[in-house]
């Protein structure tokens, strides 16, 4: 393992996701770049992340379903399927998704644009490739994510719903009811503040393997899945850690 | 003026150019000659401080350029147009909104202004009916000659780097893109045209600058080129003579 090599690398990614967040504060400002973005990651994302969420959520409540009969408590689908899809299941699940779909698009875009010399055409231009390509990406992520969150999550509590009501034959009334007790400040926060660190770590991470992207259409492939890869990977790593913290700081005990 | 002194760049464990030493004024019609790997566009590259020497100095107007950063670059940028290879357009925006990128950036031209001036460049370029195309439904030399009307939307430069202009095209095609650089070059801005053809160069060029191995092999006018002893550099003569038996 080249260790300098890995430092530079490790020193160019933090530059570039500081100063691709800080773009936004400062002119110029691209709104139609971010705008165009923003449609391509939320407008474009909103259909899969309806399918996988709603999904996810029947399944939850299916494997609950079956668990809990033996128990004789089935009235607590509702809770359980809550508190796991509003801090947990729909925070990560939609940032994989919009990995798979959205980091994805961007690592290979950047990729192709920086082996096409379109990146060096922007610098020759004398404007800033990381004001002009990453900070509306950043920008558009960090609005859209969260969006597709609450999206998802609304829509894997309906899929709950469907099989707790439907399949389980239980109260929607009890099912409704639970829902709106799990609704805490605490477990709103808790599952709200996910999307915007995981919103931060994709556009970054898949921005920095696209531009750095070398070596013609393997390089091209290696660079996207990596960007793919390592999200997932931060993803992960960091719901685990946010949890720990979030936990922590609205005073859940463990 | 661009000058470099003794110039020397690596990509990796690989040397690409070697003590390079040479300058050129901003007016010149330069043609930088040899075969693949060179280290031609590299050269093209450090002019633009893309990429940074390994040690030796890039001086443009007065300046080392070596050592500076993205924002000190900018100005020295402005001072050149460059069309790459392969055109470099913009995937996502058609004809006009590559055209009028620059114009988009660094003008306050209203939108009627910025269409009549899109539409006067490719008008010059002879492309204009490929206004509202998008890239990939371009052919080879219109992509070209979009990418050349791209670097006409400002006045700023003084000087056009071309990196194989008409490599890939078809003999016509080349030869009107090689037309449309020499009418360019009339304005009084040169160029540095890097190309492995040397047809193409001696239409449009003045001077000649010959690399081999990374290193200058030869510099010289038109008349010095097509009498140079150099077995190399006659390879290329040849080369030439086979294509076109009168083009000498």
């Amino acid at each position: 393992m080249d260790v300098k090599r890995t430092i530079n690398d490790l020193q160019d990614f933090y530059s570039l996701s500081l100063r691709g967040l800080l773009g936004m504060f400062g002119r110029p400002f691209y709104f139609k770049d971010a705008l165009l973005q923003m449609d391509y990651a939320g407008a474009g994302s909103v259909v899969i992340v309806v399918i996988v969420n709603l999904f996810v959520g029947m399944a939850l409540s299916l494997q609950l379903a079956a668990e809990l009969s033996t128990l004789g408590m089935k009235m607590y689908i509702g809770m359980i399927v809550g508190i796991s899809v509003v801090r947990e299941l729909g925070p990560v699940v939609t940032a994989l998704v919009f990995t798979g779909r959205v980091g994805a698009g961007m690592a290979s875009e950047l990729g192709s644009m920086s082996l096409g010399h379109q990146v060096d055409t922007i610098r020759v231009f004398g404007l800033d490739p990381l004001k002009k390509l990453v900070t509306p990406r950043i920008v558009s992520s960090l609005i859209m994510l969260p969006a597709l969150t609450v999206i998802g999550v609304a829509v894997a509590l309906l899929g709950g719903y469907y099989i707790a009501v439907f399949i389980s034959h239980q109260s929607g009334t009890v099912y409704w009811s639970s829902i709106r007790k799990i609704m805490t400040v605490e477990n709103v926060v808790a599952g709200a503040s996910k999307p915007f660190i995981f919103a931060y770590l994709i556009s970054s991470i898949c921005c920095y393997m696209g531009l750095s992207t070398r070596g013609g259409s393997v390089g091209l492939r290696q660079s996207t899945t990596r960007a793919v890869v390592l999200s997932i990977v931060m993803i992960i790593v960091a719901d685990f850690v946010l949890t720990r913290i979030l936990l922590y700081l609205l005073g859940f005990s463990v | 003026m661009i000058r470099f002194e003794e110039v020397n760049f690596a990509y990796g464990a690989r040397s690409v150019l070697r003590s390079v030493s040479l300058s050129v004024d901003f007016p010149e019609r330069v043609a930088v000659l040899g075969g693949s790997g060179e280290g031609k566009t590299t050269i093209l590259k450090l002019v633009l401080g893309l990429i940074r020497p390994d040690s030796g100095s890039i001086i443009v107007d007065g300046d080392d350029i070596s050592h500076k950063s993205e924002g000190e670059l900018r100005e020295t940028r402005m001072k050149f147009s460059i069309v790459f290879q392969e055109g470099a357009l913009f995937d996502s925006l058609d004809v006009k909104e590559n055209v009028a990128f620059c114009l988009r950036e660094y003008t306050e031209m209203s939108e009627d202004e910025i269409d009549a001036r899109v539409r006067h460049i490719l008008s010059s370029v002879g492309v204009e009916q490929a206004l509202e195309l998008m890239p990939e439904e371009l052919s080879g030399g219109m992509h070209r000659r979009v990418s050349i009307a791209r670097s006409l939307a400002l006045d700023t430069p003084r000087m056009f780097l071309y990196d194989e202009p008409t490599t890939g095209l078809d003999p016509i095609n080349a030869d009107n893109i090689c037309r449309l650089i020499a009418e360019l070059s009339k304005e009084g801005k040169g160029f540095i045209m890097v190309t492995h053809k040397v047809s193409d160069a001696l239409k449009v060029a003045d001077r000649f600058i010959f690399l081999r191995d990374g290193s200058l092999l030869f510099d010289g006018n038109r008349h010095e080129l097509l009498h140079a002893d150099h077995p190399d550099i006659k390879l290329f003569i040849n080369e030439l003579c086979i294509q076109d038996p009168s083009g000498l």
